[in-house]
């Protein structure tokens, strides 16, 4: 059965048309990215998927119910975005309170809040109450809360936007771990982190669909992103150029290159580059089969 | 530790927030002061008008002032009261709850749907089940206080004569009962407007808007059709000025009313939040 389906979905705040005509079918599995820029319609398209919002035109199925349906409850959880939770209230009360509507028995629903805050690595701070953490730690607190009950589909609206790079890591660790029983839908400008983590990733517009990428079709692209260390451009572009079966080089920003080759045989221009970068002593930071997300999406 | 367990039922689930939210209010400090001012009114009240009711309701000079107040024979009944504690109570709490529900129901979504807090919550229940669990939570709170302001007046009244406690009890049950029901439609009222609102004071304006305006409209509408005489029901606490003329059992003939304000402002609230944006 397929995940999320959407059909025609559009949806209009007065004038404003947010989303226009989105058709989406995912599958269970990987986690999936949606990336877009700022106003593309992502937080509106998490708010229709979690029921917070009704669509203008279109039809929404998530694991075969519409949003917002009682067989969905507990099924999906999000991290929606700029939510807080009661400042009155210690977390562990609320993480609790909300396993128990999960059906958790009162002894099994604070274990669970426990389990999940030991996922983020704030058990410490059970007893908190939320004015008293750090934007960082309230949004870890709030990701604990989706993984209440280890539901099936998860959306995470920016996860890591504000949190410092090492929680940021730990985060992408746990979506990592966890996704071979839940999927996970992503909304991040991270591209970087969205090429670690995700198999698939949308790409919003102006409130529409413009490409759905696959990250493994990727690996068939006859591609190669290059990034140096230090190294005259021109001249590693000349030299590159002169290699077999290269079609074309071209720099971009922070001495990256893209190399597009047409080579069959695997490893043989991974080969001839490492020989060339031996013979003219340069240092190359990371070489990269295919091309990059961002490069995917905006060139 | 990692499991599933079956997911509750809709009542259930009702039942659990209206209960959190009882919780929520007796042990947050804003809940507290709120609380503390109450029982501190109630203090007062109780201790000079209620206390004293014994003495001035025999006197006349005090029947000349009140049906001066309210009208000849528009509380003949309040002399008729077994217990004069609970008369003077009935009529201080007639006014004062109504009053005391406006504030206190002012919060049941307004903050939290701020906040983005409901937005974790219908992903595990119902919006039906958020609707009327809080609903029934503040009516529990409210339910809980008028109660215990009933069996001080009890106790005060017994205090005084002790073969007053059987009437006490049984006034003191009508009276409860009856001013629950009153409660109803000005906390499901709240309900929509916390609903509305993005705060609790804006909610409490709200409150004050609708009594403001249906009431002028009502006044208008009555004075050119007196015959639509029975439209002044539709606003909460209608009733209560005449509920001040009733006692015992009698004052239940206006319970309907209330009951039928409050199940038609629940439908309409179970509307709307299934259909606003969270």
């Amino acid at each position: 059965m397929s995940l999320v389906t959407c059909k025609g979905l559009s949806k209009s705040y007065g004038d404003k048309q947010a989303l226009k005509q989105v058709d989406i079918s995912l599958n269970a599995g990987n986690p999936i990215a949606l990336v877009g820029p700022n106003g593309a319609g992502k937080t509106t398209l998490f708010s229709l998927l979690c029921g917070y919002i009704k669509p203008t035109s279109g039809e929404i199925s998530l694991l075969g119910h519409p949003p917002g349906s009682a067989a969905l409850l507990g099924r999906i959880a999000s991290l929606p975005q700029d939510a807080q939770l009661d400042p009155n209230l210690d977390v562990l009360t609320q993480l609790s309170f909300f396993a128990s509507l999960q059906g958790f028995d009162s002894k099994a629903a604070n274990a669970e809040a426990l389990r999940v805050l030991n996922l983020v690595d704030l058990s410490d701070s059970a007893k908190h109450k939320p004015k008293s953490l750090s934007h960082g730690m309230a949004k870890r607190v709030s990701i604990a809360q989706a993984l209440i009950g280890s539901p099936e589909l998860v959306l995470l609206d920016e996860p890591t936007a504000g949190l410092d790079p090492a929680n940021a890591k730990k985060i992408r660790e746990l979506v990592k771990s966890l996704s071979a029983k839940t999927t996970f839908i992503i909304s991040s400008h991270n591209l970087d982190e969205l090429e670690k983590l995700c198999d698939q990733v949308l790409y919003l517009e102006q409130g529409q669909l413009q490409q759905s990428v696959s990250m493994s079709e990727a690996q068939h692209e006859d591609y190669l992103t290059v990034t140096m260390q230090r190294c005259a451009p021109a001249s590693l572009i000349n030299a590159v150029l002169g290699l077999a079966d290269i079609s074309a080089v071209e720099e971009r920003e922070n001495n990256q290159f893209l190399i597009k080759h047409n080579s069959q045989q695997a490893y043989a221009i991974e080969i001839a580059l490492l020989q060339l970068f031996k013979q003219n002593n340069w240092q190359y930071k990371a070489i990269l089969k295919g091309r990059t997300l961002e490069e995917k999406l905006f060139s | 530790m990692e499991n599933n367990p079956q997911a509750n039922s809709t009542i259930k689930n009702t039942l659990l927030l209206a209960q959190f939210e009882v919780k929520k209010m007796l042990f947050n400090p804003r809940g507290l002061i709120a609380l503390i001012a109450f029982s501190l009114v109630w203090m007062l009240i109780l201790l000079y008008p209620i206390s004293g009711a014994s003495t001035f309701l025999i006197n006349p000079d005090f029947r000349t002032v009140i049906e001066g107040f309210f009208g000849i024979n528009a509380v003949s009944e309040l002399f008729e009261w077994p217990v004069a504690e609970l008369a003077v109570y009935w009529i201080a709490a007639l006014y004062l709850f109504p009053l005391f529900s406006i504030f206190v129901s002012a919060d049941q979504f307004a903050s939290d749907k701020a906040r983005g807090t409901l937005r974790f919550l219908t992903q595990r229940v119902g919006r039906d089940s958020l609707f009327f669990g809080r609903f029934i939570g503040h009516m529990l709170l409210q339910s809980l206080l008028l109660c215990l302001t009933v069996i001080a007046t009890i106790v005060l009244a017994v205090s005084r004569e002790t073969s007053l406690l059987l009437p006490a009890l049984y006034s003191g049950l009508i009276v409860s009962i009856n001013l629950i029901i009153v409660l109803l439609p000005y906390t499901a009222l709240m309900a929509i407007l916390s609903l509305y609102a993005s705060s609790a004071r804006q909610a409490t304006i709200y409150a004050i808007l609708v009594w403001a305006a249906m009431s002028i409209t009502i006044a208008i509408i009555n004075s050119y059709l007196p015959i639509i005489n029975v439209l002044k029901w539709l606003l909460p606490g209608s009733q209560i000025s005449l509920m001040i003329n009733t006692q015992g059992l009698q004052s239940f003939m206006y319970a309907p009313i209330a009951l039928i304000q409050a199940c038609a402002l629940l439908f309409a609230g179970k509307l709307y939040i299934n259909r606003s944006a969270l």
